[in-house]
């Protein structure tokens, strides 16, 4: 027996199909994920790195546009590791939060802040309206014992998802 | 292709400051499934569109339940940080 299968797409359009009978089923795109703002680390110490703006940071912020209502998840990840950074002979100690920064409609996306759930450095949302919604996300590092990281370049990397309900 | 299910993807790229996108195929739990295609990361532009197909074995089709993409940034363009954003469409069986 033949199963067809049918995508519920986000940004990508999408038939499923039996390589041999295929099926075209193609679905409008409902979620689509933008950098609003990609984030600096300021460095008020030497053994701290964080994205405070008190700081001398700038907190990363990330955009989610969505057009179906209740079908779609944001998961928003802090970093707990550097993406590339010169070598490091201590732990790296990273603690992170996400909240909503700004919503397009204030009436059926109050909520969300105070429904997310948090579970070790990614917080999810519930989107349950269309439109957009602005997440921000602050970021520290903290060398092990106090020590000065080393000097070089550092990045990190915040991850959102949009996953399909 | 006995033995194959294929489906058809596209990625619309709405960020400027990218232009990779990963795909993946994974399960409930978001465990990685064996899958084929052209290539498994592919360039798109600012705001242009790719198409690509996607192979899996009929054998794992009970498991997959998305197909992702992520996005991909050149090392040599990373930045202080930077977003990476993951689109994952869900399988939804009739």
């Amino acid at each position: 027996m033949k199963k067809i299968l049918a995508f519920l797409a986000i940004s990508m359009t999408a038939g499923y199909a039996l390589a041999d009978a295929p099926i075209t089923g193609n679905v409008q795109s409902r979620c689509v994920v933008t950098t609003d703002t990609p984030g600096v680390y300021g460095n008020p110490n030497a053994y701290t790195l964080t994205t405070s703006p008190s700081d001398g940071g700038v907190l990363p912020i990330v955009r989610f546009d969505v057009t179906l209502a209740d079908a779609y998840y944001a998961q928003i990840t802090t970093p707990t590791e550097f993406t590339s950074s010169p070598s490091l002979s201590d732990t790296v100690t990273w603690t992170g939060s996400t909240e909503v920064s700004a919503v397009s409609d204030a009436t059926n996306m109050g909520d969300y802040e105070t429904n997310k759930t948090t579970f070790g450095a990614t917080t999810q949302y519930d989107l349950t309206a269309t439109g957009s919604t602005w997440f921000k996300s602050s970021s520290a590092a903290a060398y092990g014992g106090n020590k000065a990281f080393p000097g070089g370049q550092y990045s990190a990397t915040v991850e959102a998802k949009c996953i399909a309900q | 292709m006995d033995g194959l299910l294929v489906t058809e993807m596209e990625i619309f790229n709405k960020r400027s400051d990218v232009s990779y996108y990963e795909i993946g195929v994974f399960d409930k739990d978001f465990q990685p499934i064996p899958f084929v295609s052209s290539f498994t990361v592919y360039e798109v532009n600012y705001l242009k569109k790719v198409k690509f197909e996607v192979y899996i074995r009929r054998k794992d089709e009970p498991q997959v339940t998305y197909i992702c993409s992520r996005s991909r940034v050149l090392e040599q363009k990373v930045s202080n940080t930077s977003v990476t954003s993951t689109i994952c469409s869900k399988i939804k069986r009739k």
